[in-house]
């Protein structure tokens, strides 16, 4: 199965005009994504790429079918094009931007849920299910279909993280971009819980930082007595309190936030912390050893 | 952006927050004379460190010599390392109580929580953990859930029920002006059973700053008083923090430049700075980064560790072959690892160039702390 994107996902593109619009039709298709719609108010009835362009969300999912959205405004819009994507029932809706103030991406959180929605960013890659979907701009190559659900608050750490695993044949069912700010669409804590249930998952891997609360919920999962293995890869070890390391979120402030203090939580909750990047795939591999399977060729 | 508590007080009291009454704000000894104050009162260093009361930046003062005297000494104090800009003169207040009272945004609530301890002031951190009452949405604060759960902490039903209400207006005031942290620590019960904020600890969101003029300038001269290498980062999309190691990382993308952060620590080396290109992974984005590191005397060799994604390692190859051969010999070390999309006609380029492209990070963490250590990194 893989979570939230399945093969068949019909993706309606916002500001699909743009540079990273124009690019992602490329590219969604070359991963065998369906592009189905854009959207550019006021620009009804073009096309660009082939790709009809719509008014609104509204007539763009009428007309189309469109399930999944895109989002490519830059921040001070983003709020309304979202609202406007979950109003036109789009179940899984995808902010990569970055630079989005907190109260807007409280609202967005707050409007998919109420719609029984889901929101993926902002400050995220989005998300890919290999072989099947994607809905973001991960560079596809990094990605192989597999048992592993993977969850990364970084993008750049997801795409080599994920390289590595591929190499090491242990590929992924989804692998989601959650963000790097602290109020989000889907959460680590929601996206262990989909990946407890998608039954195509049997370890789950998680790729942390400093600063924030989402470790403590991947630690809170693995202590269940269903949980599922989990492996964790945790980054910043060697950041000073007190600097933001490029993420809104990643700031060490009191103990909490710390490296060490997050290590300490996932490992004891029985989380297998791999020490580097290196050990990643290790013990990955272990995990799935656990869950009775082993890695492929 | 982290306010002065001037300027915090100053935001909150425009909403009408009850922030001590007759405070005077002054930049210098001279400023006081001219004052009408009354007396007692406290002089309060305007840093935006943490710890100042513990460190004397909060003195009393019963007369206007005294008050001269306590405003230059506290201007000629670093607090945390960073010089006040200013004194804030305040009446000092009758306190009956301290307590501790915010309104922050955390990503557990999805938004909005509430947070109240009994006992406040400047041994917060010691007490036990504060009274959390999580809401996410502004408008999904309710003031009976809010009761509910200060009942369990809060004896006097008067605190009780003006805390709520003071919540309220915080909210309303964070809600508006985009703030993540509002805290009043103290929050004071004066003898008469008023509330009035002792302290006011305000962050706003830098993002926001396209709905707030105001804010927006004050991003501005915040970002003059950064250090110049900083503000140059800032102004060409690159993210710069400088940390003490001797390695200097040029990397993309917050968390793998924090993984190759940590690679360098594990491999007995520390690294030098964080340093992001992947806003601007152009000649441009790189020559500035090259130019930096080169001027800084801890650097003793640099990295280069680059994971193509959407980035094409080719061109970044192209783009470091130019730099590396115009800084000419005698140069700090360079070690290379462009891995991912052109990776192979990256290598290619640099072996034609002389350089040596390394498979893995690990492999190029290895080589680049070794050549710290090696004595011709002097050279």
């Amino acid at each position: 199965m893989s979570i939230l994107l399945r093969a068949g996902a019909r993706v309606v593109i916002f500001g699909i005009t743009g540079r990273f619009g124009t690019f992602s039709i490329r590219d969604l298709r070359a991963s065998g994504t369906e592009v189905v719609a854009g959207v550019v108010p006021g620009r009804g009835g073009t096309e660009v790429e082939g790709v009809p362009i719509f008014g609104s969300a509204e007539q763009a999912v009428c007309d189309t079918g469109a399930d999944c959205a895109l989002i490519y405004v830059p921040a001070p819009l983003a709020l309304d094009a979202v609202l406007e994507a979950i109003d036109a029932d789009c179940q899984l809706v995808a902010y990569p931007g970055d630079g989005l103030p907190v109260a807007d991406a409280m609202e967005m959180r707050a409007a998919a849920r109420a719609r029984g929605a889901w929101l993926v960013g902002p400050n995220s890659p989005g998300l890919i299910s290999p072989g099947k979907a994607k809905l973001g701009f991960m560079p596809s190559f990094c990605f192989r279909p597999g048992p592993v659900g993977l969850i990364s608050r970084s993008g750049s750490l997801s795409y080599e993280a994920s390289y590595r695993l591929s190499c090491a044949g242990v590929g992924q069912s989804t692998v989601i971009g959650i963000g790097g700010d602290p109020v989000k669409g889907v959460t680590a804590a929601e996206a262990v819980t989909m990946f407890h249930e998608d039954p195509e998952t049997a370890a789950i891997v998680y790729l942390g930082e400093i600063g924030g609360t989402d470790e403590y919920a991947v630690a809170d999962y693995a202590r269940r007595l269903d949980a599922k293995p989990v492996t964790a890869l945790l980054v910043g070890r060697t950041a000073p309190p007190g600097k933001k390391m490029g993420h809104a979120a990643a700031l060490v402030g009191g103990y909490a936030d710390s490296w060490a203090a997050k290590v300490e939580a996932l490992a004891a909750a029985g989380v297998n912390v791999a020490r580097s990047l290196d050990q990643l795939p290790i013990a990955a591999a272990e995990s799935l050893a656990r869950a009775g399977l082993a890695p492929a060729a | 952006m982290l306010m002065l508590e001037a300027e915090g007080k100053a935001l909150l009291a425009g909403s009408g927050l009850p922030i001590p009454a007759g405070a005077h704000l002054v930049s210098d000894a001279a400023g006081v004379a001219g004052l009408s104050l009354t007396f007692p009162l406290a002089a309060k260093a305007q840093v935006r460190s943490g710890g100042r009361g513990k460190a004397g930046g909060v003195r009393r003062c019963d007369g206007p010599a005294e008050a001269e005297a306590a405003v230059a000494a506290i201007l000629g104090t670093r607090f945390g390392g960073e010089l006040p800009s200013g004194v804030l003169l305040e009446p000092w207040l009758p306190i009956a109580r301290e307590m501790y009272l915010s309104v922050v945004v955390d990503g557990r609530a999805g938004g909005f929580v509430a947070l109240y301890a009994p006992e406040g002031g400047v041994e917060i951190e010691a007490g036990p953990p504060p009274l959390r009452y999580e809401f996410g949405l502004p408008r999904n604060f309710r003031a009976h859930e809010f009761r509910r759960l200060l009942e369990t902490v809060e004896a006097d039903r008067a605190v009780r029920e003006r805390v709520i209400a003071l919540t309220r207006r915080l909210l309303q005031v964070a809600a508006a002006q985009d703030c993540t942290t509002v805290e009043i620590n103290p929050l004071i019960r004066l003898q008469d059973g008023n509330l009035v904020l002792g302290d006011a600890k305000v962050v706003r969101d830098d993002a926001a700053a396209f709905r707030h003029l105001e804010l927006e300038a004050a991003l501005v001269s915040e970002r003059m008083r950064e250090v110049e290498d900083v503000r140059r980062c800032q102004d060409a999309s690159l993210m710069l923090v400088w940390l003490e190691g001797e390695v200097g990382l040029i990397s993309g993308g917050a968390g793998m430049t924090m993984a190759a952060m940590d690679a360098i620590a594990a491999a007995g080396g520390a690294p030098a700075c964080f340093l992001d290109t992947s806003g601007n992974p152009t000649p441009a984005g790189f020559g500035l980064a090259f130019e930096l590191l080169d001027r800084n005397p801890g650097v003793r060799a640099i990295l280069v560790s680059m994971f193509g994604g959407g980035l094409h390692t080719d061109r970044v190859a192209r783009t470091l072959v130019g730099i590396l051969e115009a800084r000419g010999p005698g140069a700090k070390p360079v070690v290379l690892r462009l891995q991912g999309t052109g990776s192979e006609a990256a290598t290619e380029i640099l072996a034609a160039a002389g350089r040596v492209n390394h498979a893995s990070l690990e492999e190029a963490v290895a080589e680049v702390v070794a050549r710290t250590r090696a004595p011709e990194a002097r050279a």
